[in-house]
């Protein structure tokens, strides 16, 4: 009967690293309240900056309740962005999808992924595929967006969540609606 | 476990907790999701009439008490029905864990989980794989759906691109379940009251790009239950799996492949004890092609239709400890070609064609199969 014991506290000390690890990574940013699906303010400004560079302006417009973000530098219209969900498997996507005057698309952003798998559509490779699409492309995976094997819940909700995204923000935008 | 380490331990997980609460009830949300399949199989050769099954219907239920705790679990129905005194038929819990995302890099895993080897045990929805019933190698070879119970962690991998890990410490399998045939499956415990006399380690590596992902796994421990036949130590009559895998899509063609190598440490000792054959070495693979045939056919299209080919070879006994005759049939090269019609991703609709070969050309045979399938 020396096995139990001796595998108790091997099992014990793993238990104890793992814990241990919990105080190492970064509590503060982690353990942070959040309100239900929605994304920290700091992350989106960061993720707004990345895309359009700095020292811009970043307004919140208003539309039909909705909020859109104008991002404009020393008074030049730069590009608006919108911050959205998705539902993955059982949780939702926080993404962020940013256009330019032109009503192309700049880039997208997976700000919040909270699901054990599939969170590899916050890699760039796969995200840096929606640069420069308008609403004339299909954004379809297997189509135009290639497909993340083993990711194929998420890599579909995020697509149609940007081609939503991005033909609602061009339809507000030739409406006046955002300018 | 000794009371003094659990302690220790209960602790240190409170702490964080405690200095950090969290709101319980900002996010709190349940999900139902599922899949399902319902098979008809038909086989070559006398007394085999065509058959129809519901072969399985799975619930899947999460839950999230908050962003960073959630627990999430699968009940499945296998053949529709149980009955005592009749044969199939099973109502089980395929995975029931906690998770709790403490970074994208770690999130710590506990309970009923899916060992992360091959492709096939983890993600297993019908949609997401070719042919109706899951490769012969999923059920032989890497015993799917393999779950056992056991603590760990997965997250991506901090600085890179695309790399993740996922590493548990579970229970166990036991060698008195092992077999000529299949291999180590009747070895698992499941979930269901299992020892853990023998803690194995298990784990997987994966590599992503857009299209492709590669990922090798492991698992290691043993298998000996403390039968003083065996052996008593924590890692006698080890079972040592390896495998590699991968998937590439390239536009409307895909690939998938899969190597797997399985030795099982003192396998005369478990066939001299339990009386069984099994081998000391279990190997092999599959290799498989599809192709969207409405890339071609219907190009505006968004729905696929795929044919695909695949060649499955692995032999439950590679190798056999001194003292047992190797069973040529064993040896299976397994061939299998048909359609799938996906309307949609999460819904596939199946038909394929199998032949069912052997080294020994004993008990061949060919499959023909149709099936529908859903995942949500």
């Amino acid at each position: 009967m020396g096995c139990p014991l001796r595998m108790s506290v091997v099992t014990a000390q793993l238990l104890l690293v793992l814990s241990l690890a919990c105080y190492l990574s970064p509590l503060t940013s982690y353990f942070s309240p959040l309100a239900a699906q929605s994304a920290p303010p700091a992350k989106v400004a960061k993720s707004v900056e990345r895309i359009f560079g700095t020292g811009i302006q970043v307004d919140t417009l208003t539309v039909d309740t909705v909020s859109v973000l104008r991002v404009s530098k020393g008074g030049t219209l730069l590009g608006f962005a919108r911050v959205r969900n998705v539902k993955g498997k059982d949780q939702p996507i926080t993404y962020l999808v940013a256009i330019d005057p032109q009503d192309t698309l700049k880039d997208v952003d997976v700000l919040v992924y909270r699901e054990p798998y599939g969170g590899e559509v916050a890699y760039e490779p796969w995200r840096k595929q929606f640069r420069g699409r308008t609403t004339t492309a299909p954004l379809v995976v297997g189509k135009d967006i290639r497909n993340i094997s083993g990711a194929t819940i998420s890599s579909h909700s995020v697509t149609l969540g940007v081609r939503r995204t991005l033909a609602e923000l061009t339809a507000w935008h030739a409406a006046g609606k955002i300018r | 476990m000794r009371p003094a380490p659990c302690a220790a331990l209960l602790t240190g997980l409170a702490i964080p907790l405690v200095l950090n609460p969290l709101n319980a009830q900002d996010s709190e949300t349940t999900s139902v999701g599922g899949y399902g399949e319902v098979h008809y199989t038909n086989a070559t050769g006398a007394n085999t009439p065509g058959m129809v099954n519901v072969r399985r219907f799975v619930l899947y239920l999460a839950h999230t008490f908050s962003e960073k705790l959630a627990v999430r679990s699968e009940l499945e129905l296998e053949d529709a029905k149980i009955e005592g005194g009749k044969a199939g038929g099973e109502v089980a819990l395929e995975q029931l864990y906690l998770d709790y995302l403490i970074s994208p890099a770690f999130t710590m895993r506990a309970g009923l989980v899916l060992p992360p080897v091959g492709i096939v045990n983890e993600i297993h929805e019908p949609p997401t794989f070719n042919g109706v019933a899951r490769p012969a190698f999923d059920r032989d070879v890497i015993p799917t759906t393999w779950r056992e119970i056991g603590v760990g962690a997965l997250g991506a991998i901090p600085g890179s691109s695309g790399l993740s890990y996922r590493v548990y410490l579970v229970n166990g399998l036991k060698a008195d379940g092992f077999s000529a045939a299949s291999g180590i499956r009747e070895g698992r415990q499941e979930g269901r009251e299992a020892s853990f006399a023998n803690p194995s380690i298990t784990g997987r590596l994966e590599w992503v790009r857009p299209g492709l992902r590669l990922g090798g796994s492991f698992w290691y421990g043993g298998s000996a239950n403390q039968d003083s036949l065996l052996g008593t130590g924590t890692f006698d009559n080890a079972v040592a799996l390896v495998s590699a895998d991968a998937r590439y899509d390239v536009g409307p063609i895909m690939f998938r492949g899969i190597l797997a190598n399985i030795s099982v440490a003192g396998a005369d000792a478990i066939n001299a004890v339990y009386g069984t054959q099994a081998g000391s070495r279990i190997a092999g693979g599959y290799i498989e092609a599809a192709y969207n045939v409405l890339s071609a056919l219907a190009p505006a299209s968004a729905q696929r239709l795929n044919a695909f080919l695949r060649y499955e070879h692995f032999n439950t006994q590679a190798d056999v400890p001194a003292g047992v005759v190797k069973d040529e049939a064993l040896a299976r090269r397994i061939t299998t070609f048909g359609l799938s019609y996906k309307p949609i991703y999460s819904v596939v609709f199946k038909g394929d064609y199998q032949l069912q070969r052997n080294k020994a050309g004993i008990g061949e045979g060919e499959l023909l199969s149709l099936g529908v399938g859903y995942q949500f």
